[in-house]
């Protein structure tokens, strides 16, 4: 039988990068709140009402998002300098002759399907869709059916694969999904399944891409050598945040410290 | 004694804004501006070291879509008028200032850029800069390579191997086209790797690309030279990498050497200065202000109050700064050369508009590094060709998924002010299949349909719509783009779907988007 991964359980973030609203965590309980505080090392006591935890998570990710895009070394903003006649929007809305507005573009395909595209070591997009055929089976019989994602872990054996849900509203069509760890490759599930039965019968909509999460730590299949060490130090393997620990034994490589943008 | 090798790799690229339909298309200045401070520039500094027999061995890429807005006739035509309007401004300005020594030498200095990039331009090599890099090649003083066809970003792209497949096709015909030889290296657009692209790029016969320090350090295998030699997949394909020291020296917006308080300050400028009246003859958008290109002042530090630019301390500067790097990189060669069995490599890949355009000095700086290092045998210059040639067998190690932008991997092309772009980039990519399988030997107007649908896929796919949505910056225009693109796409398949063709529309979109003339629509069929 599959079983629910706790570690992931506690860490689900479902958040649109550039504007973080609060309305991003109403699924979340306050325990899941809280290990996600912990997670990005918000020292936060106990107790705190939910909305207060939930305002210094988005604090937290505004200002990460700030501290990263000030960040030395990042290509993109030279690259920007490139486009830079002026704000060309504000020219526009300055003299009032913008170029001609693009048609509306259809937001839907009306098939159903999902699709995974995978951003870094932490995060996974997805978007999806329910054909107006699907979604009236869905909704018109039963409408009470709820949605979710299920992520799955893919690699071992088909009973003993991890998974963890994501609720989903019917409105909804694209989320940010927190991995649990990096360098793992799974599917994310578009399931419904009837709203007034928990355990009830779960469907599956549509099934996703393979997505593979990059490693975030050295592949060291067989022990480095110290001259190998040097030459990744002095490739600046420190300032990327790939730690080469070298105590209790001395040619092991951990895991990079996590969450810390490289802006390499 | 010669202990390491330097390649400077250049990536020239600019988006596709041509729009011949506008009398006057406000991005077409993002060509024209690194045509005056760049690209030009940079010509003038091969012939310089040509005519004195110093070397300068570098690797640039020439992107698909910078090459065929190079060869634009109505793009040259504009360029030619914006150089007119520049010196119509330099003289303006010269008369304005008068009187006034240290800014009427300042007004002289652009007067003389200007009227060097009209003369160059136009008399030296005769509107054709495609021409006078390939003159440079063709005598293997530099290399040419080449990039993804419209630098998608293609590890969003990975599930899609006729998408990845039509970028480095189409991107190495127009290479062909533009320089009749095949090349060998491709620079992965935003230096965006993922290990399925090895293949790809292996059965289009490149030999070799660059990957970001964090993409190749945590390859499987660990590469055992660190970022000082190059490492090769399983097919061989070699894989060079980045060196993180060198590019900080130069890329830093902080920290970086174009950050001196001596050096010309790139944001203000006489747009924002003058009043409008004076400015509007010259800027062509009515009552709004614009960069100019006229900058008087020194970066001098995070004050408003800015010193006067003096063009010669910061020429002194750039050359201490060329020393400064040089000396940096024989201690690191030094350090990693006690450690190796061959002289380490030091991979610095630059956006070239860097140059010139942000970093005035730049050019200024790279001149400097090759007249210094010739005087100099510790440390040798070589194209990315040299050294595969030198030095062909690597060790085999698949770099991971990675990117140069921040963070490393694909936030900056994958996040909530541009996600939207992908759901229907990746059906127009799909729906391109599809017609291209269903329709598999066409020829007159239907293949010309179908090679014009395929040229909006491509341009759809394009990576800086979105690093602009993201910057903030003409973030509508580039999200127009986008949805031009696919409207375009979707009407055209539409057409065919329904067997009815708009002939006059279609002829107005080819004659707009007109690039890659040699387009093949076959490129998206799946691959067997």
């Amino acid at each position: 039988m599959a079983t629910t991964h706790p570690a992931l359980t506690s860490v689900i973030l479902i958040f649109q990068n550039v504007r973080v609203t609060s309305e991003k965590f109403d699924s979340l309980s306050l325990e899941a709140l809280y290990g996600l505080a912990d997670k990005m090392g918000l020292d936060l006591p106990p107790g705190l009402e939910r909305l207060f935890v939930i305002e210094e998570i988005c604090d937290a990710l505004a200002e990460d998002s700030e501290d990263r895009r000030a960040g030395r070394g990042e290509a993109v903003h030279v690259e920007e300098k490139k486009y830079f006649s002026r704000e060309l929007d504000e020219i526009e809305s300055e003299t009032g002759q913008s170029a001609p507005e693009s048609p509306v573009l259809e937001t839907r395909y009306n098939e159903t399907l999902i699709r995974g595209l995978v951003r870094d070591p932490s995060w996974a997009f997805a978007y999806w869709d329910i054909s107006d055929a699907d979604a009236s089976i869905l909704f018109g019989e039963e409408s009470s059916t709820v949605l979710f994602l299920r992520v799955i872990e893919l690699g071992g054996e088909d009973s003993r694969r991890e998974y963890f849900d994501i609720p989903i509203a019917a409105e909804d069509y694209q989320w940010y999904i927190n991995l649990p760890r990096p360098g793992v490759r799974f599917r994310i599930d578009l399931c419904s399944r009837p709203g007034e039965s928990p355990s009830g019968r779960i469907r599956v909509l549509a099934r996703s891409n393979d997505v593979e999460s990059p490693r975030q730590a050295l592949e060291s299949g067989r022990p480095l050598s110290d001259r190998v060490i040097k030459l990744l130090e002095l490739s600046g393997i420190e300032e990327l945040d790939i730690e080469v620990v070298r105590d209790e034994n001395p040619q092991r490589i951990l895991p990079a410290r996590s969450g810390q943008g490289d802006g390499e | 004694m010669q202990t390491g090798f330097l390649a400077l790799v250049l990536n020239a690229h600019l988006p596709y804004v041509r729009r011949p339909d506008h009398p006057r298309y406000l991005e077409e200045r993002w060509l024209f501006e690194a045509l005056s401070e760049t690209y030009l520039p940079l010509l003038r500094l091969f012939r310089r070291l040509d005519d004195e027999g110093i070397p300068f061995h570098l690797t640039l890429n020439i992107s698909p879509t910078l090459a065929a807005m190079l060869g634009d006739k109505v793009l040259c035509d504009r360029y030619v008028d914006y150089l007119d309007s520049q010196l119509r401004l330099a003289s303006a300005e010269e008369e304005r200032l008068r009187g006034d020594p240290q800014f009427s030498r300042l007004a002289r200095l652009y007067a003389e850029l200007y009227r060097a990039d009209r003369e160059d331009f136009d008399l030296t090599y005769s509107r054709n800069i495609l021409g006078a890099f390939d003159y440079f090649y063709k005598r293997g003083r530099i290399e040419l390579i080449t990039t993804g066809a419209t630098h998608a970003f293609l590890p969003l792209f990975r599930d899609n191997a006729e998408a990845v497949a039509a970028q480095v096709e189409t991107a190495i015909v127009a290479h062909r086209r533009a320089f009749a030889k095949h090349p060998a290296g491709f620079w992965l657009p935003q230096l965006g790797w993922f290990p399925g692209v090895a293949d790809t790029l292996h059965a289009y016969n490149i030999q070799y690309t660059v990957v970001s320090t964090r993409g190749a350090l945590l390859g499987d295998p660990t590469p055992r030279n660190g970022s000082f030699a190059p490492v090769q997949c399983p097919n061989g394909l070699t894989v060079f990498i980045r060196d993180s020291g060198a590019v900080k020296e130069v890329w830093s917006e902080t920290e970086g050497y174009p950050a001196d308080p001596v050096y010309r300050d790139f944001y203000r400028d006489i747009g924002f200065d003058l009043p409008l009246e004076t400015l509007s003859p010259y800027t062509e958008v009515g009552p709004s202000r614009i960069f100019t290109g006229f900058k008087y002042w020194a970066v001098t530090g995070k004050t408003a109050d800015k010193k006067v630019y003096d063009p010669a301390a910061a020429a002194e500067r750039a050359a201490e700064h060329a020393a400064l790097f040089l000396e940096a990189r024989k201690a690191a060669a030094t350090a990693a050369g006690a450690h190796m069995d061959r002289p380490p490599l030091m991979v610095c890949p630059y956006d070239a508009e860097l140059f010139g355009h942000w970093w005035f000095e730049g050019p200024a700086w790279l001149e400097a590094l090759f007249r210094k290092a010739a005087a100099d045998d510790f440390l040798s210059f070589v194209t990315l060709d040299e050294y595969h040639r030198a030095y062909p067998v690597n060790q085999v190690s698949m770099p991971e998924f990675s990117s140069w932008g921040d963070g490393g991997y694909a936030e900056v092309w994958l996040d909530g002010s541009n996600d939207w772009i992908y759901r229907h980039v990746f059906k127009a990519a799909e729906r391109m299949s599809e017609l291209a399988e269903r329709f598999p030997d066409e020829t007159g107007l239907r293949e010309r349909i179908l090679n014009q649908c395929s040229r909006e896929v491509l341009l759809a796919m394009c990576s800086d719509w979105a690093l602009l949505m993201r910057a903030g910056r003409a973030g509508n225009f580039a999200r127009r783009q986008v949805e031009d693109s696919i409207s375009n796409f979707g009407r055209i398949y539409d057409m065919l779907c329904s067997n009815t063709v708009g002939t006059e529309w279609l002829t107005r979109l080819e004659k707009r988007n007109n690039i890659f003339p040699a387009m093949n629509y076959r490129i998206f069929r799946k691959k067997r």
